[in-house]
C-alpha cells in the first residue's frame, strides 16, 4: 500500500501556482526524499500532504484514506522553521506534543529518546537554556515521539553539526528499520543520494524526477567523468568533447558529449598534468539537479 | 475535542504559571481602584496650620458674623474630642478697615501679603450682597487666594456670610427674634426601594432606604470586575497567537491539530484564566463583605448572569484578538491593533455615567444590546437598585451568542489564513476576503 497518494494536486497562491497537477506514489516503509530548488514547491506538497493547506484540485490519500483531521495523528511533522515554546520544560513540552498526535506510552517514549540523544538531563530544564543543536534534537523528538507510521521532516539536517546529523541520520534509518515510512526534503545531494530509497525533484512546481536513484541515473547516462588532478589548475575547457567541467577545487567533474571517448580524454589530460585519480561514472544528483534547475537560474542570472 | 482541551490545558497553565498572573490578580484591582482608596486613605491628610484671613466687609455688619461663627468652628471642629489632635486648620479672621479712596492699592497690598504667607486669603463682601436680585449678574462676594478655586475656605465662608446676608433681610423686613434654623430647614428627599409583600406572612413589608452608594457601587464593581477579567482572559490572546506565529510553533502545532480546534483551545483557555480570576475576586468579595457586615450588597441572583456573560465575552472578544494576532507579522504590529480592538470593552466605560443614571432610558437600553457591549453595559443595569426588565438580559444573551458563533467563525477563517502567512500584515479588505473567500 501507498503511504501518500497524490493524484492532480494543484495549488495556487493568486496568480502563482506553486503545485501544479501533482501525481505522487511515496510506498510505506520507505525513504523518500524531496530536492528541489527554493520555492518550487516542496513545502506548499508536504503541508497539502499535513492538511495545513487544502488542495485547489486534486486528490490526496494517505495509508489509501481521503484526508482527514483524524488520519494526520499517523503522520509526525516537522516543519522547516523550528517552533518549540521557550518556556516551557523539555519534558512537559514533549508530553503535549505527543499528546496532541494521541500518542500512546508518552512518559516511557520520552524517556527512551532523551536517554538516546543524551538528553535526559535536561528533561526538567527550560527549552530557552537549551543550545540550538539540542533544541534541534528536541524539535526531532516532538515529531516522533506519538510513535507515527509515517515521518515528514522538511530539511532535517539543516544547520546541524556532523555529530548531531549522524544522530538524526542513524535514528530516522532506524526508524525505517521498525517499518515506518520517511519523507524529507533537503538541499544536501549527497545525503539525498546515501539515505533515499527515492527520489522526487519538484521544480516550478511540476514533477521533474521520481524514480530510485539508480534508475534517474540511468536516464541521464554515464556522461561523466570525475578526475583527480596533480596540477587542479589546468585548463580542460580546451580538450574535445569536454562540455562542462564542474570545478570541486580537489575533484573536477566533467560531462562529456555523447560521442566523446573517455580514453582520448585521459590521454588529452596527460598531456596536461599527471592524473591522480579517473572515474567513468554516472552524473551524481548534485549533477542532475543543477542540469535540470541551472539553466533557468542562469538566464535569470543574465536577465 | 481531546486536542482542543490539551491546547487549553497547556495554555492556562502557561498563563496562570507566571509571577505576572498572580501580580495582576492583586494588583489590576488595586490600580483600577487607587484613586477612590487613594482619596479615602489620604482624605485626612490636610494642612492643619493656621489659616489667617482678611475681611473687607462693605456692608458693615457680616464680618461680626463671619469672625464669631469662625471661632464657634475652631472651637468644636479643630480638635479630634477623643484624642485631642489637631484635625484640621484654626481660621483666624480678621476685619480690615476699607481705604475706599485706595481699594484697589489696599487690595493689591493684601494680595502681597498673601504671596509673602502672612496672610492665607482675603474676602471683599459688596454692599449689593445684601439686595443681590437688583443685579444678579455682578460679583458680590470675592475670594482671593493663592488657589481660590479649590480652597476649602471658600466653600466654608459661604455658609455664614449667607446666614448673616438672610437675617438681615428679614431683620429689614421686620420678621425678627425666630428660629432661623426652623425657618429654613432644608430637607433632603431620601431614595427608597419599593414596597413588597412578604411571601412567606403576607405583610406588607416597609421598604428600606435605597443607599446612594449602594446604587452606585454594586454596578461600577459588575462593570469594573466584567472589564479586567476580559483583559485578562481576552486581550492576551492577540500577543499569544502572534508569539506562537512568529516563533513558527503555529505551524509545528497546525501539524496536529485543525487552525479552528487550535483557536478554540486558546480560547478555553483564555476563558479558564478568566474564571479562575473570576473565582479569586467573587470569594474575596464574599469574604470582605461578611467581615464588613455587608453582605446583603452582593446581588447574588446576577451572579450566573455575570458568569455566562463572561464566558460569551471571552469568546466573542477573544476570537477577535486571536484573529487581529494571527495577522501580525511584529510585535509594532500588535501594538497598533491592541487600541482598536480594545474599543468593544472601552466604549462601554465610557458611557457608563448616563447609564448609571437612567439604566432604564431608550439610550441604556439600546446600547445595552448592542452585542460587544451587552455583557458589561447589562451588568452595570442589573446591578443598579431599581434592576431592569426580565426579557431585557435574555434578548442580550440571544444577541450575544449569536454574535459570539459569528465572530468566532469569521476568526477562524482569518485565523486559518493568517496564522501561515510570513511578511507584512494584511489590510482590513484582505481580512474581509479571507473570511469569505479563504
Amino acid at each position: 500500500m501507498n503511504a501518500v497518494e497524490l493524484s492532480g494536486v494543484t495549488k495556487t497562491f493568486g496568480t502563482l501556482t506553486a503545485v501544479d497537477t501533482l501525481d505522487l506514489k511515496v510506498p510505506e516503509g520507505r525513504v523518500y526524499g524531496f530536492i528541489g530548488p527554493n520555492g518550487s514547491g516542496k513545502t506548499t506538497t508536504l503541508r497539502m500532504i499535513m492538511n495545513i493547506y487544502f488542495p485547489d484540485d486534486g486528490e490526496i490519500k494517505i495509508f489509501g484514506e481521503p484526508l482527514r483531521g483524524a488520519v494526520s495523528d499517523r503522520i509526525g511533522y516537522m516543519p522547516e522553521e523550528r517552533g518549540l515554546y521557550k518556556k516551557m520544560k523539555v519534558g512537559d513540552l514533549l508530553l503535549f506534543y505527543g499528546g496532541l498526535k494521541n500518542g500512546k506510552d508518552l512518559a516511557s517514549e520520552v524517556d527512551r529518546w532523551l536517554n538516546r540523544f543524551d538528553l535526559i538531563e535536561w528533561k526538567d530544564k527550560k527549552i530557552e537554556t537549551l543550545s540550538k543543536g539540542m533544541s534541534q534534537k528536541v524539535q526531532f523528538i516532538a515529531t516522533i515521539i506519538s510513535q507515527p507510521e509515517m515521518i515528514i521532516l522538511d530539511e532535517p539536517f539543516s544547520g546541524l553539526d556532523p555529530v548531531n546529523m549522524d544522530t538524526i541520520r542513524e535514528a530516522i534509518l532506524d526508524l525505517q528499520k521498525e517499518g515506518r515510512t520517511i519523507i524529507f526534503s533537503t538541499h544536501d545531494m549527497n545525503v539525498a543520494e546515501r539515505m533515499c530509497d527515492y527520489i522526487f525533484m519538484i521544480y516550478k512546481g511540476k514533477k521533474v524526477l521520481d524514480d530510485t536513484l539508480e534508475a534517474i541515473q540511468d536516464r541521464f547516462g554515464d556522461d561523466t567523468i570525475r578526475v583527480r588532478l596533480t596540477n587542479p589548475q589546468v585548463d580542460l575547457n580546451r580538450i574535445a568533447g569536454i562540455t562542462k567541467i564542474n570545478n570541486f577545487g580537489q575533484i573536477q567533474e566533467i560531462r562529456t558529449s555523447e560521442t566523446a571517448d573517455p580514453q582520448n580524454i585521459l590521454r588529452e589530460i596527460l598531456n596536461l598534468t599527471p592524473v591522480r585519480s579517473f572515474e567513468i561514472t554516472r552524473p551524481s544528483l548534485h549533477d542532475i539537479f543543477v542540469r535540470i534547475a541551472a539553466p533557468e537560474s542562469m538566464e535569470e542570472n543574465h536577465a | 475535542m481531546h486536542k482542543v482541551w490539551k491546547v487549553a490545558v497547556r495554555d492556562y497553565i502557561a498563563a496562570v504559571k507566571t509571577k505576572g498572573f498572580i501580580i495582576g490578580l492583586a494588583v489590576v484591582p488595586v490600580v483600577m481602584s487607587g484613586s477612590v482608596i487613594a482619596m479615602i486613605l489620604l482624605g485626612d491628610q490636610v494642612d492643619t496650620t493656621d489659616k489667617k484671613i482678611a475681611v473687607l466687609d462693605h456692608t458693615g455688619f457680616v464680618a461680626a458674623a463671619v469672625i464669631e461663627a469662625a471661632e464657634e468652628r475652631n472651637a468644636s471642629a479643630v480638635y479630634e474630642k477623643k484624642t485631642g489632635n489637631k484635625v484640621k486648620p484654626v481660621y483666624l479672621i480678621e476685619t480690615v478697615e476699607i481705604d475706599s479712596l485706595n481699594l484697589n492699592q489696599q487690595k493689591l497690598e493684601l494680595s502681597d501679603q498673601v504671596r509673602a504667607d502672612e496672610l492665607h486669603g482675603f474676602v471683599e463682601i459688596f454692599q449689593e450682597a445684601l439686595h443681590p436680585s437688583q443685579n444678579w449678574d455682578d460679583t458680590h462676594i470675592a475670594y482671593y487666594a493663592k488657589n481660590a478655586a479649590l480652597d476649602d475656605i471658600r466653600r466654608w465662608l459661604i455658609g455664614p456670610i449667607n446666614v448673616k446676608l438672610r437675617s438681615e433681610r428679614l431683620k429689614q423686613l421686620g420678621v425678627q427674634d425666630i428660629d432661623q434654623d426652623e425657618l429654613f430647614a432644608w430637607l433632603s428627599v431620601e431614595g427608597r426601594n419599593l414596597i413588597e409583600k412578604d411571601a412567606e406572612t403576607g405583610h406588607v413589608q416597609d421598604s428600606q432606604k435605597s443607599e446612594e452608594w449602594h446604587a452606585i457601587v454594586v454596578p461600577i464593581i459588575m462593570l469594573m470586575l466584567m472589564f479586567i477579567l476580559i483583559l485578562m482572559g481576552a486581550s492576551p490572546l492577540l500577543n499569544a497567537v502572534m508569539e506562537e506565529k512568529l516563533q513558527r510553533i503555529a505551524e509545528v502545532l497546525l501539524g496536529s491539530i485543525q487552525p479552528f480546534q487550535l483557536m478554540l483551545g486558546k480560547l478555553l483557555g483564555g476563558t479558564m484564566v478568566t474564571l479562575t480570576g473570576a473565582g479569586v475576586y467573587i470569594l474575596a468579595a464574599i469574604f470582605a463583605t461578611m467581615q464588613l457586615g455587608i453582605y446583603d450588597i452582593i446581588p447574588v441572583y446576577i451572579i450566573p448572569w455575570f458568569f455566562v456573560y463572561l464566558i460569551l465575552a471571552i469568546f466573542m472578544l477573544g476570537s477577535i484578538f486571536a484573529a487581529l494576532g494571527s495577522t501580525a507579522s511584529d510585535v509594532k504590529d500588535a501594538q497598533s491593533m491592541t487600541f482598536p480592538a480594545m474599543i468593544p470593552v472601552l466604549i462601554p466605560m465610557f458611557i457608563l455615567t448616563p447609564v448609571l443614571k437612567e439604566p432604564l432610558s431608550d439610550f441604556s437600553t439600546w446600547m445595552s444590546l448592542v452585542p460587544l457591549f451587552t455583557p458589561m453595559l447589562m451588568m452595570v443595569r442589573m446591578g443598579t437598585p431599581q434592576g431592569i426588565p426580565m426579557w431585557q438580559p435574555w434578548v442580550g444573551l440571544v444577541g450575544v451568542i449569536l454574535f459570539t458563533i459569528l465572530s468566532v467563525w469569521a476568526s477562524g477563517r482569518i485565523f486559518r489564513v493568517g496564522i501561515l502567512i510570513q511578511g507584512s500584515t494584511p489590510k482590513l479588505s484582505k481580512m474581509i476576503k479571507w473570511i469569505f473567500k479563504g
